[in-house]
């Protein structure tokens, strides 16, 4: 019995299906508008302009069909190669959050440049676009097309201002590690297609009975290299040597875009696949998630530690909150899948919010330096004595650093309230206490930052360190609004996962 | 209504009071410290008037407000109240204004920032003594801590980062464990009713097999002992009660401790009493070793906050053999000596912080011959030390008396060398005022300004009252044990 005809073809593109694929369709639809106003005129603010109106777009197209029942329940599946349900959409959502947080924080950052960026908006757009496909696909061939649309446009991305110092060095690692990373994983996909002969993740591989047993370890051995390929892109330990020194080496909007809408994709379809595959079935690649979940807690925690550099802090930290984040893949059974996705998203939308707000502000002390004549990255000890100069600024800044450590009151204790039910429920004990353990130890990098931000300014350090009335009113009401939707998420939460439910 | 009231009331004022701090109104200048001073004296007279009035009969929990509040967990907003937390509660009222005046004249930086993280402890410690969902039981155990870490960092001593941080670290990491053992019940709840449940009464109906009981009471054990603290938990607290700024360190030791105990008693026993019975054997050593360890450390050290700071671990050994002695005069015994614990540490840690601002140190070998130039401190001096160590007469003794008498029942050799403390803190309590307030006199100090007289006095009057008629506080009926 071959299992390709247990799969009805999907061929018709009906009206739902385009309905539904709109938002990456206008999506793709709007950087062919790009290109052609490139062509048309190169001016920097009109891209600007027209890339965030074109994610605002995608965003509410996405919000209002996740709002609506066509979405509920099974998903839509559109041809094999696609499928969204709204989960996909939710994290589509997110990506477009954090892709136009990063198209607005970027004005400031390439102000400093004389050339006109336009290319620089469109491979943005791209890697949104890239990311869009990724949480969207049901199907290896076109999870791997995502994958290196999203790879190639960040290649380009990460060393875009050419002339400084590490843009090179940062640019090759990561262009040579995405290119290992996307080997092992075709190398991996080509492996579980010699086993099951299909390449839709549908296909139930832990199902396959009927192969011999030295297929079985092909398969295994596939779904490792598969997994290790994401696991690259997640800069999950022992695939992370290439993210502090890209985080830092990169223009630091795009280090934002890298550890949201990258990462979030990836493990989107990592989600995706690992669900609809019943691999949380397969006890090889638990064991190996749980080993994987172990080490990025600790490693990233302990490597956080000692971090002066908030880019490189923040790619530590984010090992480590991609360790916690596996847990997700250990469901005990199939009822749980919906509340896997749940505590997933919501772990996501608070990791992002947490990053977008400290970038927020990381790129305001990055032009202040530039502006003191001053080019090089921001250091824990510039925000020395923040809360008595900056309030605002400063307020968010702990509130994200709180989020980040899961105390409540923010949405990153919800999120690993989630966490923990979850391992809970699949009375995964190893991974309780890494996380238990982990977040102790990123408590001793954590809590030092808050101080610095409270600690009582020297005698010596001018008073031109933190100038009143940097920030002019735009900004500070994005913050403002970004301090209250944390707050809000955090004690509210059910306002936000009504959405999942 | 007016128990949510009070709390967010607390953190209101405490907003409050931050934001119109220095700055005149109406041709009024207001000042942090009399915001926070008359909201408090407001509220608290709130809570006494909510509990006089409310005509319930507190020797259960009485619930006063239950609402949904994250309903795809079945997460309730629920308080209640019965005797014990009301006793806390008003020991948690007059501690804070205790708290107030100690800050009134050290604190000089930041005031209204200070206050504010002041109130918001007090606004998060209600919170745990009267939240019966225990999700929101312990998103207020961690919400107080937040403020008090935040009180050490800024207002602290010399080496305040790093006690801030072994604070929270100890705190946080034990209290996650606590967080496993809720999630793994309302996971039991549901797999034996088909909802999950948060609700601490509920949980009082939920039959567990003991062996998953064990593992269970030992996550809340633990997050307890680490706050109460008990050896070999302990190494977070005499770093973060020397660091602390003297209101710190009285928020401390008189009211955190006891959430500990609180804990304790509530969920430790009430939730697992097969399981912490089988465990009270390890608890009651632990308690007899943090008696004698407290005492022992206490007599080595120099620095008075310290000596007091290991002094609570002595005294907090004392609450939990009673606790784990099962029977009621053991029970009523830890709750006497921990409001009398609370009083005492309270205005040791203040005579320290008075000294303090006195002659800007804590070392016992910079005083000395205090009497002579402050016979009135030197006198309060004494009779606080003599509660520390427990003299008739004054609350201390009652307290520990009845936890000897409860536990000897139970435990009697262990009782035997827990007895031996009484005599350590005896020795330290002696040490402390002998090197403080006489020999050599070393340097003019002034005695005790009004506001100064007035602390002292109503924490003495307090430990007077209590000593001499208990009866105020023994009226705490264990449902379960009588």
């Amino acid at each position: 019995m071959n299992p390709v005809e247990n799969i009805v073809e999907v061929t018709v593109f009906t009206a739902e299906m385009f309905v539904v694929l709109s938002p990456i369709l206008f999506l793709s639809f709007g950087i062919v508008l790009a290109l052609l106003l490139i062509a048309w005129q190169r001016s920097q603010k009109m891209i600007a302009v027209f890339s965030q109106v074109i994610l605002v777009f995608t965003l509410l197209l996405s919000i209002h069909l996740l709002s609506g029942n066509i979405l509920s329940g099974e998903g839509v599946q559109i041809t094999t190669l696609l499928k969204v349900d709204q989960f996909s959409y939710l994290s589509l959502s997110l990506l477009c959050l954090s892709a136009l947080a990063v198209v607005s924080l970027s004005g400031q950052a390439l102000k400093s440049q004389i050339e006109v960026h336009d290319e620089y908006y469109l491979l943005i757009l791209l890697v949104t676009l890239g990311a869009a496909i990724l949480v969207a696909s049901d199907h290896f061939a076109s999870m791997f097309l995502g994958f290196e649309l999203l790879s190639i446009s960040l290649v380009g991305l990460v060393g875009y201002f050419r002339e400084h110092k590490y843009a090179v060095e940062a640019g090759f690692k990561y262009l040579i590690l995405s290119a290992t990373a996307s080997s092992f994983m075709l190398l991996g996909i080509a492996f579980i297609y010699s086993q099951t002969g299909n390449l839709s993740f549908a296909v139930n591989s832990a199902a396959m009975s009927w192969s011999p047993v030295p297929l079985q370890l092909f398969n295994s051995v596939g779904i490792l290299l598969f997994f290790s390929g994401i696991a690259f892109k997640l800069s999950l330990a022992p695939f992370h040597f290439w993210a502090p020194d890209v985080y830092e080496g990169a223009p630091t909007p795009i280090t934002l875009l890298m550890a949201t809408v990258s990462k979030v994709a990836m493990f989107t379809v990592l989600i995706k696949c690992c669900f609809s595959q019943g691999y949380y079935n397969n006890e090889y690649f638990i064991d190996v998630i749980i080993i994987v979940a172990l080490l990025s807690m600790f490693v990233g925690n302990t490597l956080a530690l000692k971090q002066q550099n908030i880019k490189r802090l923040i790619a530590y930290s984010s090992i480590a909150h991609f360790g916690y984040l596996l847990i997700i893949l250990l469901i005990s059974s199939e009822q749980s899948i919906d509340f896997a996705w749940q505590s997933a998203l919501f772990y996501l939308s608070a990791y992002i919010l947490a990053n977008i707000s400290i970038f927020t502000i990381v790129l305001a002390y990055e032009k202040q330096l530039s502006q003191n004549g001053q080019e090089r990255d921001v250091r824990i000890d510039d925000w020395q004595s923040m809360f008595w100069h900056r309030r605002t600024e400063a307020v968010l800044l702990v509130v994200s650093i709180l989020s980040l450590a899961g105390i409540p009151l923010t949405m990153g204790f919800i999120g690993k309230f989630y966490l923990l039910n979850q391992a809970v429920i699949s009375q995964s004990w190893w991974l309780v206490s890494g996380l238990v353990i982990g977040s102790g130890i990123g408590l001793a990098y954590y809590l030092p930052i808050i101080f610095t931000v409270f600690k009582p300014s020297e005698k010596n350090m001018l008073k031109s360190h933190h100038p009143k009335g940097v920030l002019v009113a735009r900004p500070r009401i994005f913050i403002t609004l970004l301090i209250i939707i944390s707050f809000y998420l955090g004690v509210f939460p059910d306002s936000f996962s009504q959405y999942i439910m | 209504m007016m128990l949510t009231f009070i709390i967010f009331g607390l953190l209101l004022s405490g907003s409050i009071a931050w934001v119109t701090d220095n700055k005149v109104f109406a041709g009024i200048k207001f000042q942090a410290k009399w915001v926070s001073l008359l909201s408090v004296l407001a509220l608290g007279s709130c809570f006494l008037l909510l509990v006089y009035f409310s005509n319930q009969n507190f020797q259960q929990l009485q619930l006063f407000e239950r609402v949904s509040w994250i309903s795809s967990l079945n997460i309730d907003y629920a308080l209640a109240l019965d005797t014990l937390s009301i006793t806390l509660i008003v020991l948690t009222f007059i501690l804070a204004v205790v708290c107030i005046l100690v800050s009134w004249e050290e604190i000089q930086e930041k005031s209204g920032f200070y206050y504010f993280n002041l109130l918001a402890t007090f606004s998060g410690v209600i919170g745990v003594f009267s939240a019966v969902d225990m999700f929101l039981f312990f998103f207020f155990w961690e919400v107080m801590l937040i403020p008090m870490t935040a009180i050490i960092a800024i207002w602290g001593h010399e080496n305040r980062y790093f006690a801030a941080i072994k604070f929270f670290i100890f705190t946080q990491v034990s209290s996650l464990l606590m967080l496993v053992a809720i999630i793994a019940m309302a996971y039991i709840h549901q797999q034996q009713t088909g909802v999950m449940s948060f609700y601490y009464q509920d949980w009082l109906m939920l039959d567990i097999k003991i062996g998953v009981a064990q593992y269970l009471m030992l996550g809340f054990f633990i997050a307890f002992a680490v706050k109460l603290p008990s050896v070999p938990f302990h190494s977070w607290l005499p770093d973060a009660h020397t660091q602390a700024p003297t209101a710190g360190s009285v928020l401390l030791a008189g009211i955190l401790l006891k959430t500990g105990a609180y804990g304790l008693i509530r969920f430790v026993i009430f939730l697992f009493p097969q399981a912490s019975e089988n465990f009270a054997p390890i608890a009651a050593t632990l308690a007899v070793i943090s008696i004698l360890y407290g005492a022992k450390m206490a007599f080595a050290q120099s620095d008075f906050k310290r000596l007091v700071a290991y002094s609570s671990i002595s005294h907090m050994g004392f609450v939990m053999l009673a606790i784990f002695s099962f029977n009621e005069i053991a029970y009523q015994g830890a709750i006497v000596t921990m409001v009398a614990h609370g009083l005492s540490s309270a205005a040791l840690f203040s005579l320290a912080g008075m000294i303090y601002q006195r002659i800007h140190s804590r070392n016992l070998n910079d005083m000395g011959g205090f009497w002579q130039s402050a016979p009135r401190m030197g006198g309060f001096g004494l009779a606080f030390a003599a509660a520390a160590f427990g003299l008739p007469g004054l609350a201390n003794f009652v307290g520990e008396f009845l936890s000897l008498v409860g536990a000897f029942q139970v435990f009697p050799i262990m009782v035997v060398f827990a007895s031996l403390g009484l005599i350590g803190s005896a020795i330290y309590g002696m040490l402390l005022f002998q090197k403080t307030f006489q020999g050599v006199p070393l340097k003019q100090v002034q005695d005790l300004s009004v506001r100064e007289f007035f602390i002292c006095g109503s924490l003495l009057g307090l430990l007077v009252v209590l000593g001499f008629y208990p009866n105020i506080i023994l009226g705490y009926a264990f449902g379960v044990f009588a």
